[in-house]
């Protein structure tokens, strides 16, 4: 086990390692010179070649690749995340602010997802080919087709226009995140239900099941004990890749509700090439992602320590 | 009290499997289904059990193999309770060791999932589950093939002793005659769905009468040897 | 004449097989018998060169067995072929290995003591019958006239009938063809109708030698009488009045 969890580590960090060196790499060989850009963001129309060269000297792009990235990646070791290339404060309050937006927002789509998916698709799976089911399956595949920015301005007119009962833009009261949520829940929910689905009508494929029930054991603690946690392995698998589609969910339904999060975040920066912006949202989002999935690891091993042990 | 069922039968995709069956069960009695692979007798065999338990007739079942029995993700005593609350008994510990003792399963660590205990131990640990509600028929699916010899010879003496005190009978399904012909005094020969003999051993080893009983007897043993 | 001397195995720090020295002399029959763990994989993994020896060594007439390229026939009929293929292609992989082909008329031949119409290799392996499955595997592994060939369990998948009538098979075209056979079982009731010795083979150890019709009256090892024992209580030996 304690094997199994350095294995785990070594793998997140080689994971962050790469991430961070990639990204620095883009970056710093994306096309356009990122100094004229900072200084126009600055200064806006002052714009001499002593300007630029000042502050390309400034932000450190004037010392060549690697002792910029070693300028940057060391600070960063010890959780520096460095001073925002065009408004030179630092970057790790707005960081932080931006991530508690973005974390409820997150959070709650996802529990919208799951608490709409599970019931549905245990419904749905009652009677598999039935009128009800095929309608579950079908509203589950047409949410799927439905891209985030269109249903998310759709809930916008019907509830915030139309209906007037919630908020639709900003981040001022909890009942702003409740839209963005939904948006983002029901995209969760229809990827879900199909994938729940069919994990437990799978499990009940089981070679084992029968002899439980000719052992007397009741349908009811059959699928509480027996079919929920076979179906559940697969889910896991999907509920990791469907956080990291959560994510990317995330910065369309920021800015279609202007909300102040990781999302809005990122294309500020990404438009002002603020630099150490755009590396920290990178760094700080493979860091999930690693930790999602060192989370997902346990928990597979929790349920099936079949999985990652030798003697299986 | 002897148990009767009647009509049994089984297809499966409009294929008729199982012919209509009928089948009365003497307490301790000794019944061997053979025939075959593909003759029925597993079909049968799940058909009497669902039958008996529709009757509330005391009636446990042992599938062939343990992968069948036991579910991988959760533990040995976790499937011991669930056992047990399915006959509405509590929890017995001492009736557990008595019946691990028989097996010589005591070793077992409860603590596992089925897969940390060997095929062998996981084979008579589903018997031993079998044998919680001191049923009166036991219906065993090939129990001896995942189990090695000299323990499946052991299992089918230790599991003779317990049976005979207790009066349970025995449904033993197999494809061999020369392991039936050891332990039933009853043989029941299946051929393609078909119920073709039903009469004591010694009389179908004798005179075994249908084309696959007569097959059946002389590939009974691999070798004979003098008294 | 296949020798092993002295053949240890190691897996890790795990030892396997511990100092096993057996011979089987050209046609003959050596049946391994013990119980699942014993080692009798390996013993077979080891001859075919599969795995490193820590220890020993195995030759067929003085030279590395590999040199007379020992053939394998597998336990699970269906697993040992690829799915997809049809019998034929697998069966002619041995061949087709080392760049040889086979006259149809001794395919045809060899076909026919197996009782496999010719037709029926053009088929699946979930398109035929086990016992057709492992009847296509028994003529893989003779199609490349190897003088060794390794059995490992290759009645437990078949039913008992099925199971002697395919013992005979095989004792039938190893009188013809004269090769010798190493036979690892958990049958003893096989071993005992088929070979000419016995070894025990138990926690990687071999525990006695003996030829077979002296095994069947009184085994030298502790474990050997268990066997025995076992084998009457299962049917497998069967006494006559």
């Amino acid at each position: 086990m304690t094997r199994s969890i350095i294995s785990l580590l070594l793998r997140a960090f080689v994971v962050l390692t790469g991430t961070a060196l990639a990204t620095f790499t883009l970056l710093w060989n994306a096309p356009g010179d990122p100094a004229t850009a900072i200084a126009m963001a600055r200064y806006d129309s002052l714009l001499t070649e002593d300007v630029i060269a000042q502050v390309r000297a400034e932000v450190g792009l004037d010392a060549g690749f690697w002792p910029a990235f070693k300028g940057w990646i060391v600070p960063l070791l010890s959780g520096d995340f460095g001073y925002s290339s065009v408004t030179g404060r630092p970057v790790w309050p707005d960081l932080v602010s931006a991530i508690s937006y973005t974390i409820p927002t997150a959070f709650a789509g996802l529990a919208i997802g799951l608490s709409l998916a599970i019931p549905l698709a245990i419904i749905a799976t009652r009677h598999p080919g039935s009128w009800l089911d095929r309608f579950a399956v079908a509203i589950a595949s047409l949410g799927a087709a439905i891209p985030a920015f269109w249903l998310g301005l759709l809930l916008i007119l019907l509830f915030a226009v139309k209906l007037a009962w919630l908020p639709a833009m900003g981040a001022r009261t909890p009942a702003h995140v409740i839209l963005p949520a939904l948006t983002l829940g029901l995209g969760v929910a229809a990827a879900l239900t199909r994938i729940i689905r069919s994990g437990i009508l799978e499990a009940r494929q089981q070679p084992f099941l029968p002899a439980f029930t000719r052992r007397g054991v009741s349908a009811r603690d059959l699928g509480r004990a027996h079919v929920a946690p076979h179906a559940a392995i697969p889910v896991i698998t999907v509920l990791g890749l469907e956080l990291a589609f959560l994510l990317e969910g995330i910065v369309m339904v920021e800015v279609i509700f202007s909300r102040p999060g990781l999302g809005s975040f990122l294309v500020n920066a990404i438009g002002a090439r603020d630099f150490p912006k755009v590396q920290a949202v990178v760094v700080i989002t493979a860091l999930l992602f690693v930790v999602i999935n060192l989370a997902i690891d346990v928990i597979y091993r929790l349920i099936d320590p079949r999985i990652g042990t030798q003697d299986a | 009290m002897t148990l009767t069922v009647s009509g049994l039968s089984a297809e499966r995709s409009g294929r008729i499997i199982l012919h209509p069956t009928d089948l009365s069960i003497k307490p301790g009695a000794r019944i061997g289904l053979v025939g075959a692979s593909g003759s029925g007798k597993s079909t049968l065999g799940h058909a009497l059990v669902d039958a008996l338990r529709e009757q509330k007739a005391r009636v446990a079942h042992v599938p062939q193999s343990p992968d069948e029995a036991l579910d991988p993700l959760r533990g040995m005593a976790f499937h011991w309770r669930e056992a047990e609350r399915a006959l509405g008994l509590p929890h017995d510990a001492d009736h557990q060791q008595a019946l691990f003792r028989a097996l010589k399963i005591e070793t077992g660590d409860l603590r596992k999932r089925p897969w940390g205990w060997s095929r062998g131990m996981q084979q008579r640990f589903v018997i031993a589950m079998a044998l919680i509600g001191a049923p009166d028929v036991l219906v065993m699916d090939e129990p001896t093939s995942a189990l090695d010899p000299v323990v499946a010879a052991r299992t089918m003496v230790l599991l003779e002793d317990y049976l005979s005190i207790r009066k349970t009978a025995m449904v033993l399904i197999t494809h061999d005659l020369g392991l039936a012909a050891q332990w039933v005094t009853r043989l029941m020969v299946l051929d393609a769905g078909r119920l073709v003999e039903d009469r004591p051993t010694t009389e179908v080893l004798n005179a075994p009468q249908s084309v696959v009983a007569k097959s059946l007897c002389t590939h009974r043993n691999w070798l004979e040897l003098p008294c | 004449m296949l020798e092993l001397q002295n053949v240890s195995v190691k897996y890790g720090k795990v030892q396997i097989l511990t100092g096993i020295s057996v011979s089987l002399p050209a046609g003959q029959t050596l049946a391994v018998v013990g119980e699942s763990g014993a080692g009798k994989s390996t013993l077979i993994a080891a001859i075919l060169g599969l795995v490193k020896l820590a220890d020993g060594h195995i030759t067929w007439v003085d030279a590395p067995v590999n040199t007379c390229r020992p053939s394998l026939v597998m336990q699970e009929p269906r697993a040992a072929f690829n799915p997809v293929l049809p019998l034929r292609r697998s069966i002619m992989e041995p061949l087709r290995a080392r760049g040889e082909t086979i006259a149809d008329t001794r395919l045809a031949q060899l076909c026919a003591r197996l009782e496999l119409p010719l037709d029926l290799l053009e088929r699946k392996p979930g398109e035929v019958s086990i016992g057709q499955a492992q009847r296509a595997g028994i003529l893989r592994g003779l199609i490349a006239g190897s003088p060794l060939i390794l059995f490992d369990e290759p009645l437990s998948a078949l039913d008992a009938v099925t199971q002697k009538h395919t013992a005979q098979l095989i004792a039938d075209l190893q009188r013809d063809l004269g090769f010798a056979a190493l036979i690892v079982t958990h049958d003893l009731g096989y071993a005992a109708a088929y070979s000419d010795e016995i070894a025990v083979l138990r926690k990687g150890r071999i525990e006695e030698i003996t030829p077979t019709p002296a095994f069947v009256q009184n085994p030298q090892s502790q474990y050997g009488h268990e066997l025995r024992e076992a084998a009457f209580d299962l049917g497998a030996l069967g006494y006559v009045a």
